[in-house]
């Protein structure tokens, strides 16, 4: 399955991966997912939010679910949970029909969704014991136990007693994925759960949720900070303005993106350097996309040389020509050698120089767009 | 957006029904009964050998004469002297509508209550004892009869009814009495009253000088008791003048409920009712009684002129007459006309003419001003 | 909450036991002049100057904050994940406004009773009818009350729900709830809008008075039952129509 996906993901970064493509045989292994949607919309009123998407979670994983704020991520989840009703399209969480069989599923999924959710007036452990009595098929009598072992999983046990006003964010946070996980749960879903923790905090999380997979429990992790997805995830999924631009293993995604050399040359001499570079057929690449200024045909494409790979290298005062760098996508058949050398010998005077395999991070910024806009 | 749908349906099916249940209820309650077929006479007949003696009931009384509501005027002035009272209280009767239980226990046992808004106004006849109750003034007057011996007649008006909402039993009785050549009686449809059948007489006069359309009694079929008096005014679909059971238990009330003492706190007022009683209960016979009562017992004996249900009522005030004139309500009830003020109901007229005579009956007002000028 | 409510009786009973000049005098609400005499009556005091707005508010507070509250703190789409079905969460919502409604009236008279029985003398107890009780029997008669007026307030408990399920501002909810038994009882006092009147949820509010006659006359209960029961029913259906289609976005 992981190879349309990935392929999908190269193919089609903006319109969304081809549900053909994205989808793997859906009888033969359907069993093997935790969670498995087809075709899910949902609109408000015009705007469609989620926009026909097909995951497909298998059993086991961790996967992220990435994508910048306002891709529909949340919307999603809740869709998952049967919290909103999906306009169209079909949902199977742990192999069950979803909106119609709520009351089976939920019991085995925990959850913690767009930040926790308390009464401020009750401490900690109050709460869990609340939420755990609203649960029906929670055995009442050993609440007790499983609270307290939950609060002691994220670190709460000593702050239980207190009220959850005086809690900070990241406590609330642990408190919500302690409620998560009150109960044995086949699927945990995990809605930003780093938000608001310090770093010791997010590390714990990250523990946290490897050992939950190493129990076998599925996680489903949200989050728009590749850094934590690619820590600890296996799988991951990307959304764009509501649709899923690319799904798969996170091994396979990195295939795809092993392709990407990218070649940046820092040089006051811009213009040879194109020239020079456009003669060896280094390919077009969009990564220089931020910069509106910077025409599609300009191809590398130029952006001011503080950029962090080469920046701290030179000190731009030094000469009175301003460094340019230039990036480009190399292919793999050029050797880099080949480059420095032609650059050289067309007088260019290169700056800096330098070829890095494209990260995950390259890629999601490739699918998702840059910048601070949110995608509607 | 099916499945949503789906699931509004039990959501807009319930108000619906309730709906229906609701507006349908008023309906069902007025379904006609299946009786067997009876003339007009015997009908009347059943109610002439009526013995209901001893019963329980909830009369609801509501009019709508036409008149402004005066409620809250009234309860301003009405505290202050009696005839103003007496007259607030007439008007709150005509105007509103009421709620009274009634207890009975043969003629010398009789209980009434007006059920007010957290309050009540009770008259209770316990042999030759008689109590009159209002628990919103905490004020009581205590009566004993005058002792009449075996004259009384079981068929006698109950006293206790002063200011309070007639029985089927005597608006029926006064209106059969004029049960005569003036009179067309005919059946009108079964009905059922307080959840029993009856049969209905409707009494059309053949005069076109009254205001009066007809007046529809409905008749108990097994007891021949009255349940309920319907006036209609001439042109009008709706009864202008309404009492009659909402509820009826044959039953002998408990007997605790004749025997009245007047709580701790109370102002208690002895008063003898003798004279009382011979003014109110003649004056008042005839259609136009309940609107003449008010002031009926305070002048001079009335006079009746016409026949039937052209009957005018006619009496001399005689005294001050802006004691009347000056209250507020009286202005705002009352219409200047030539020699006069009329005051003008969908049933009765009143006039008072500017020499101090109060004529009254249930006919326009022009043949009012007539009688009174005929003089 | 409750506390202020107990409050209501106590005032009306301290004040008037501070201005007391031996003759009651007229006017202010029904009952009022006759606690000097009778310590009992400050509870059946307190409830007429309780239910237009005081009961009303704290109904409206109440019922309001039920759905719309849960939404607001976050908690409610916890609660749904737990999982809590949406009916099993609406009829658990509705029962508690319910209890909150009898905890509400009894508060208001039992505190007023422990006040009247404080500061003023107690005896058999006269009744509207004029018939006098004993203290035991106007005990019964005042639970009976404070069940009545339970009863009265279940419709509005019920359309504060309904409120509830559309909105996720529990401040805005309560208003709104608080604002329709105004409008109501308003619309109640319009003589041209009679025809509507027995419709309105607050048409029986004030007929609890029918349980000091003597016999008690039950025919407003059961009215008044059938009343607050299609007011719960309709605004119970809309607000299961309402929650169960709704898209939870707190």
């Amino acid at each position: 399955m992981t190879d349309p996906a990935a392929q999908a993901a190269r193919t089609d970064p903006a319109g969304g991966a081809d549900p053909a493509a994205a989808q793997p045989a859906p009888t033969s292994d359907s069993a093997a997912f935790a969670i498995r949607t087809t075709d899910l919309t949902k609109r408000f009123g015009r705007s469609t939010v989620v926009d026909g998407i097909d995951l497909a979670v298998p059993r086991g994983s961790v996967f992220g679910f990435l994508g910048p704020n306002g891709s529909g991520k949340t919307t999603t989840i809740r869709m998952l949970l049967g919290l909103a009703s999906a306009s169209a399209g079909e949902v199977r969480v742990l192999e069950r029909e979803m909106p119609a069989n709520l009351a089976r599923v939920l019991p085995a999924v925990g959850a913690l969704i767009e930040g926790p959710g308390f009464y401020p007036f009750l401490s900690g452990r109050a709460n869990l014991h609340r939420l755990d009595s609203a649960d029906g098929f929670a055995s009442a009598s050993t609440r007790q136990a499983r609270v307290e072992r939950a609060l002691e999983r994220v670190g709460l046990s000593s702050a239980a007693g207190k009220k959850v006003r005086a809690y900070s964010l990241g406590m609330k946070q642990r408190l919500g994925i302690a409620n998560a996980l009150l109960t044995p749960r086949e699927l945990i879903v995990l809605d930003e759960p780093t938000n608001g923790l310090d770093p010791q905090g997010t590390r714990e999380v990250r523990t946290l949720i490897r050992s939950l997979a190493a129990e076998g429990t599925t996680v489903f992790v949200s989050s728009h900070l590749l850094s934590e997805i690619e820590q600890m995830c296996s799988h991951v999924a990307v959304m764009r303005a509501g649709r899923l631009v690319a799904q798969g293993a996170l091994d396979d995604l990195r295939g795809a993106g092993r392709t990407h050399l990218r070649l940046t040359v820092a040089t006051p001499d811009a213009p040879t350097a194109v020239a020079t570079l456009s003669r060896l057929g280094v390919p077009p690449a969009p990564l220089g996309e931020s910069h509106p200024a910077s025409h599609p045909a300009d191809r590398p494409a130029v952006r001011p040389a503080n950029d962090s790979a080469i920046g701290p290298a030179i000190d731009p005062a030094a000469d009175a020509a301003e460094s340019t760098a230039l990036e480009g996508e190399l292919p793999e058949t050029v050797p880099a050698e080949t480059v420095v050398a032609a650059l050289v010998a067309d007088g260019v005077r290169v700056r800096g120089f330098a070829v890095e395999r494209a990260s995950l991070e390259d890629l999601f910024v490739e699918l998702t767009g840059e910048g601070f806009d949110v995608v509607q | 957006m099916n499945r949503t749908w789906h699931r509004w349906i039990p959501a807009v099916a319930v108000p619906a029904v309730v709906v229906v249940v609701a507006v349908t209820g008023g309906v069902a309650a007025t379904a006609s009964a299946d009786l067997p077929e009876r003339s007009p006479q015997e009908v009347l007949a059943l109610v002439g050998a009526s013995e209901v003696e001893a019963f329980s009931g909830t009369l609801e009384q509501s009019s709508d004469l036409g008149l402004p509501d005066v409620s809250a005027l009234s309860s301003g002035s009405g505290s202050s002297d009696d005839s103003g009272a007496a007259v607030s209280s007439a008007l709150e009767l005509a105007t509103g509508s009421h709620t009274a239980r009634i207890y009975a226990d043969g003629p010398e046992r009789l209980r009434v209550q007006v059920l007010d808004t957290l309050a009540e106004r009770d008259a209770v006849r316990n042999g030759d004892d008689l109590w009159f109750y209002d628990s919103d003034e905490q004020t009581a007057v205590h009566a004993t009869l005058p002792s009449r011996g075996d004259g009384a007649t079981p068929g006698d008006s109950p006293p206790g009814t002063d200011g309070a909402v007639p029985t089927p039993d005597e608006m029926a009785s006064r209106f059969l009495e004029s049960v005569d050549p003036s009179t067309d009686v005919s059946l009108g449809s079964e009905q059922t009253v307080a959840g029993r059948d009856a049969y209905s007489l409707v009494l059309t006069p053949r005069t076109d000088d009254t205001l009066v359309g007809s007046v529809t009694i409905a008749v108990d079929a097994e007891t021949g008791m009255p349940l309920e008096v319907q006036v209609f005014a001439r042109g009008s679909a709706a009864a202008a003048f309404e009492v009659g059971f909402s509820e009826l238990s044959l039953d002998t009330p408990s007997a605790d409920l004749f025997d009245f003492a007047p709580p701790a706190g109370t102002e208690v007022t002895e008063k003898d009712l003798a004279d009382r009683f011979d003014g109110d209960g003649d004056g008042g016979a005839g259609p136009g009684a309940d609107a003449s009562d008010a002031a009926g017992h305070q002048g001079s004996e009335p006079t009746v002129t016409g026949e039937g249900w052209g009957s005018i009522v006619e009496t001399s005030l005689g005294g001050d007459l802006t004691e009347i004139t000056s209250n507020p309500l009286f202005s705002q009830l009352a219409t200047p006309v030539e020699g006069g003020s009329v005051l003008q109901t969908a049933l009765v007229s009143v006039l008072l003419t500017d020499d101090g005579r109060l004529l009254a009956g249930a006919v326009p007002a022009e043949l009012l001003q007539q009688a009174a000028a005929a003089e | 909450m409750l506390l202020a409510l107990a409050a209501v009786p106590v005032l009306i009973a301290v004040a008037i036991r501070l201005t007391d000049d031996g003759q009651g005098g007229g006017g202010g609400p029904a009952f009022l002049d006759r606690i000097t005499q009778n310590g009992l009556f400050v509870g059946v005091t307190a409830l007429v100057v309780a239910i237009p707005l005081f009961l009303p508010l704290t109904v409206g507070v109440v019922a309001g904050d039920s759905v719309a509250g849960e939404a607001g703190t976050g908690t409610l789409r916890y609660l749904l994940v737990s999982p809590v079905g949406r009916i099993r969460l609406l009829v658990v919502k509705f029962a508690a406004a319910a209890v909150f409604c009898l905890a509400a009236t009894l508060t208001v008279s039992v505190a007023g009773i422990l006040i009247g029985l404080a500061l003023f003398p107690v005896g058999p107890v006269a009744l509207v009818s004029g018939d006098t009780v004993s203290v035991g029997e106007s005990l019964l008669r005042s639970l009976l009350i404070a069940l009545y007026i339970t009863l009265g307030l279940l419709g509005l408990a019920a359309i504060g729900l309904f409120i509830s399920t559309l909105t996720d501002a529990p401040v805005g909810a309560m208003a709104a709830t608080v604002v329709v038994s105004i409008v109501a009882q308003v619309v109640g006092q319009l003589s041209q809008l009679e025809w509507l009147h027995p419709w309105l949820f607050t048409y029986h509010w004030l007929d609890f008075a029918d349980l000091l006659r003597q016999p008690i006359e039950w025919s407003s209960f059961g009215a008044n039952a059938v009343l607050q029961l299609a007011y719960v029913a309709v605004f119970g259906a809309l607000a299961y129509g309402r929650f169960a289609t709704k898209d939870i976005l707190s």
